[in-house]
């Protein structure tokens, strides 16, 4: 393998690869502006994207908070300690004529 | 700058383009379409301090240098299914150009881009050196030792 060999390999690259260029001036001839404004909706359009993205993402890995339980059918979770011996006694009034007798 | 000797150098261009976009034909096309647009509106400015090729193919590669950053951080964005939606157009190569192009891969980015611009581009190196942004004794170190992997890589495999 000598130089000759080298650049005989490039030219062979080189003849597949500018066997189809593009014209100068449809490269040429676009407007600035109008390549500014593609380049902008370019990146305004993957901005979005990403953003719409991290909303689906947020959404679906964030986990949900259980709902909060009706104020009705809620009870303090130290209501045992109400709980004392003899209380059932002091849920009805006390009958007086039968402890007379 | 006489829009001639851009049209004149076109097809290398194009052909600097495509290498510096990892011969992606589409980003290629891109990529040289925004350096036309960089000199029409002055932002890229010749000053004659060295050939118009050297500056023009300094210019591709920043800007295709600088497309590549920009389409790194769009990508760690996107989810991955969203960049394989993106299709590549490559060209089709000779079994020579292929082996060529698979050798070249292997090297060093660097060591790759001297190459390209001595072989390819017909550039001397204190012409591939101005082209890479490297000093003179950078981009001959990176030729010597670019050119000896790229022979021992294709020894034997090109003359069959």
């Amino acid at each position: 393998m000598n130089d000759d060999r080298l650049h005989d390999a490039f030219k062979e690259l080189r003849r597949a690869e500018t066997a189809h260029v593009p014209s100068f001036k449809r490269l040429w001839d676009v407007e600035p502006a109008l390549s500014r404004l593609r380049s902008r909706l370019r990146v305004g359009s993957t901005f979005a994207f990403a953003v719409v993205l991290l909303i689906v993402l947020a959404v679906a890995i964030i986990p949900r908070r259980p709902a909060a339980p009706s104020i009705s059918t809620w009870r303090a979770p130290t209501d045992f300690l109400l709980q004392t011996p003899g209380r059932e006694l002091l849920d009805s009034v006390p009958d007086l004529k039968g402890t007379r007798q | 700058m006489q829009q001639e000797e851009l049209e004149r150098l076109h097809p290398a261009s194009y052909a600097w383009a495509l290498s510096c976009c990892r011969r992606d034909r589409s980003e290629a096309e891109e990529v040289l379409q925004d350096v036309y647009v960089k000199i029409l509106e002055g932002k890229a400015r010749f000053d004659g301090r060295s050939s118009l090729k050297t500056w023009l193919f300094a210019v591709i590669r920043r800007t295709a240098a600088s497309r590549a950053r920009r389409r790194s951080v769009r990508d760690l964005l996107l989810a991955k299914w969203a960049r394989e939606q993106v299709v590549v157009r490559q060209v089709e190569y000779s079994d020579v150009a292929a082996i060529l192009l698979t050798a070249l891969q292997n090297l060093a980015r660097r060591q790759r881009e001297v190459l390209e611009l001595v072989f390819y581009h017909d550039l001397t190196i204190e012409e591939a050196a101005i082209a890479l942004n490297l000093s003179i004794g950078s981009a001959r170190v990176h030729y010597q030792r670019g050119k000896k992997q790229l022979l021992a890589q294709l020894n034997g495999k090109l003359d069959r």
